[in-house]
């Protein structure tokens, strides 16, 4: 479903990402691993269509994508659910969604219905329909960010850093959301994560970065037990 | 009292064009981060071709008008296009400097086509009536009519359309409207494209009432980026507020000290406003 080749991604002439290869299947459920300043934001801008590979390819459904404009990228299916949220904060929780369904904005039926569905994985958005998202708490603004990200019916979800600067039991609602939308829904995640606790435990396989190279790959299983990403991610 | 009520009367005709000038200053303040110091020369090109319909080609009043907010809806989609999308991701200074020599292009060209002298159109509507003891031409009232349907008009369009909503979104949170499948540019266009055309239609509407002249956008640029100013930058609310506000400080000090000053009034109430509340009358915090 997606697939990278040999993707390398400048920002203001500093390489960031190098030489990164990868492939995830329709229904996988994929990590992607790394400390603080690794790249994983800027590998997840690249695929979203934010950045453009410097060198590299980026397919998704065998098309093409590294030099589509975002939105047609979103069309496509694939969308990014971004680090920092980056949400509308001055409209209502409502609008907020209904912006994240753009793609599907003639279908006002479907976008009931997937907003209906938003509102079972997090019923406060509901109670809050009217309120300013920038109003909201960190963890409430993490859950509309996801919300919104689901309302356009994506492929391919890439979700970067949902945990970071969450208290342990959103974190813990979240990744339980996460799963079941990878389970439930049938939708392909790629989750990136500093939190290699919370991602292994729910996801099938993944993917190491350090200094903007992939380092390891590889089942979760198998990752857990590896001593390297024991000691750095897991602090075990 | 009549001196009053003819003095309020007036200030709110005034405050109706700034207040549409302003809004359309902010709007578009809102997708480039900096304000488009050409609107207000905008705004005179606005005149100028309803002029050019009206009194050169021998159009009605109405069909001019529209003409006119058709093409400087033009010209705003093609000065987004060829002016300001080229400078994306680079420092808001090139915004500005791109502004500014936009500004320089439309008074030459205006002053080329059209001559320095001031022009007029016929007023199509000459006719006076008494209204609370004030003369009022019906000309006037349709300035205050139109500006308040433009008003109301904009506002539910703003708020419940979702071409609207992308418009705030756009401004809130480029790269988050980006991620939601909203094509950015387009949005840009269409806000350039309604900032224009909005004001060739308060330039429309007062090219009766006043003389067209090439200079006249400056004083109008200036005096809208004051407005949006003292409404609080980007705030939609506070630049119609604040276009009535110095509408009435215009008019109430010009009438009752000297309309030499009026310039003075606005400006002072800049300075006292911001100095009380220094984002402005609806500004945010400071995030
Ligand atoms: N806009 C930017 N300008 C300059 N450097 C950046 C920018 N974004 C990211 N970087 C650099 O790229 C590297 C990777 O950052 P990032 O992709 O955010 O990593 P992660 O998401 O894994 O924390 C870091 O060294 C960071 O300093
Ligand atoms: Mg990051």
């Amino acid at each position: 479903m997606l697939k990278l080749n040999q993707v390398h991604t400048n920002i203001g002439g500093m390489q960031i990402i190098q030489d990164i290869s990868l492939e995830i299947q329709k229904g996988e459920f994929v990590a992607l691993l790394g400390s603080n300043g690794s790249g994983k934001t800027t590998l997840f801008r690249t695929i979203a269509g934010v950045l453009k590979p410097k060198i590299g390819t980026v397919e998704f459904d065998h098309v093409g994508i590294h030099r589509l404009p975002v939105h047609k990228i979103v069309e496509l299916g694939l969308v990014l659910c971004p680090q920092g949220r980056q949400l509308f904060p001055e409209l209502s929780v409502e609008k907020n969604l209904i912006l994240g369904a753009y793609p599907l904005r003639s279908d006002k039926t479907r976008i009931r219905k997937n907003m209906d569905r938003v509102f079972e994985f997090f019923p406060i958005l509901k109670e809050r329909l009217h309120q300013h998202a920038g109003t909201f708490s960190g963890g409430e603004q993490q859950m509309l960010a996801i919300g919104r990200s689901l309302m356009s019916e994506p492929k391919l979800l890439l979700l970067d850093e949902p945990s970071v600067g969450l208290a342990p039991l959103i974190v813990k609602l979240i990744g339980e959301v996460i799963a079941s939308i990878s389970h439930e829904m049938k939708t392909t995640v790629f989750l990136s994560e500093q939190n290699a606790n919370m991602a292994l435990n729910i996801t099938q396989r993944g993917y190491v970065l350090e200094n903007g190279r992939c380092v390891l790959s590889g089942q979760c299983s198998d990752l857990k037990q590896d001593e390297k990403v024991r000691k750095a991610y897991i602090g075990a | 009292m009549e001196l009053f009520l003819q003095q309020v009367f007036n200030g709110i005709m005034f405050g109706s064009t700034y207040a549409i000038v302003a809004l359309g200053l902010t709007l578009v303040m809102g997708i480039l981060n900096i304000p488009n110091f050409a609107h207000g020369h905008l705004y005179m090109l606005g005149g100028y071709v309803t002029y050019f319909f009206f009194a050169t080609l021998g159009l009605g009043f109405w069909l001019s008008l529209l003409a006119s907010m058709i093409i400087l809806g033009m010209v705003g989609v093609v000065m987004e296009r060829v002016v300001f999308r080229p400078l994306t991701g680079q420092p808001p200074i090139n915004d500005f400097i791109a502004a500014i020599g936009s500004l320089v292009f439309l008074e030459a060209f205006a002053l080329a086509v059209w001559g320095p002298q001031g022009l007029r159109i016929t007023n199509p509507y000459p006719e006076t009536f008494q209204f609370l003891g004030i003369t009022m031409t019906v000309q006037r009232v349709l300035v205050i009519v139109a500006a308040a349907a433009l008003i109301v008009g904009l506002h539910f369009f703003m708020k419940k359309t979702v071409l609207g909503a992308t418009i705030e979104a756009v401004a809130q949170n480029r790269e988050g409207a980006m991620l939601t499948g909203i094509n950015v540019n387009r949005v840009s266009a269409i806000t350039f494209a309604i900032s224009t055309a909005t004001a060739a239609l308060a330039a429309s509407f007062l090219s009766p009432i006043f003389m067209l002249s090439p200079s006249m956008g400056a004083i109008l640029g200036m005096k809208a980026f004051i407005i949006v100013i003292l409404g609080g930058l980007g705030s939609i609310p506070g630049a119609i507020l604040g276009g009535y506000i110095l509408g009435l400080i215009e008019a109430l000090g010009g009438g009752y000290v000297s309309a030499a000053y009026k310039n003075v009034f606005a400006f002072g109430a800049l300075i006292l406003i911001l100095s009380i509340k220094p984002t402005g009358l609806f500004g945010k915090k400071e995030a």
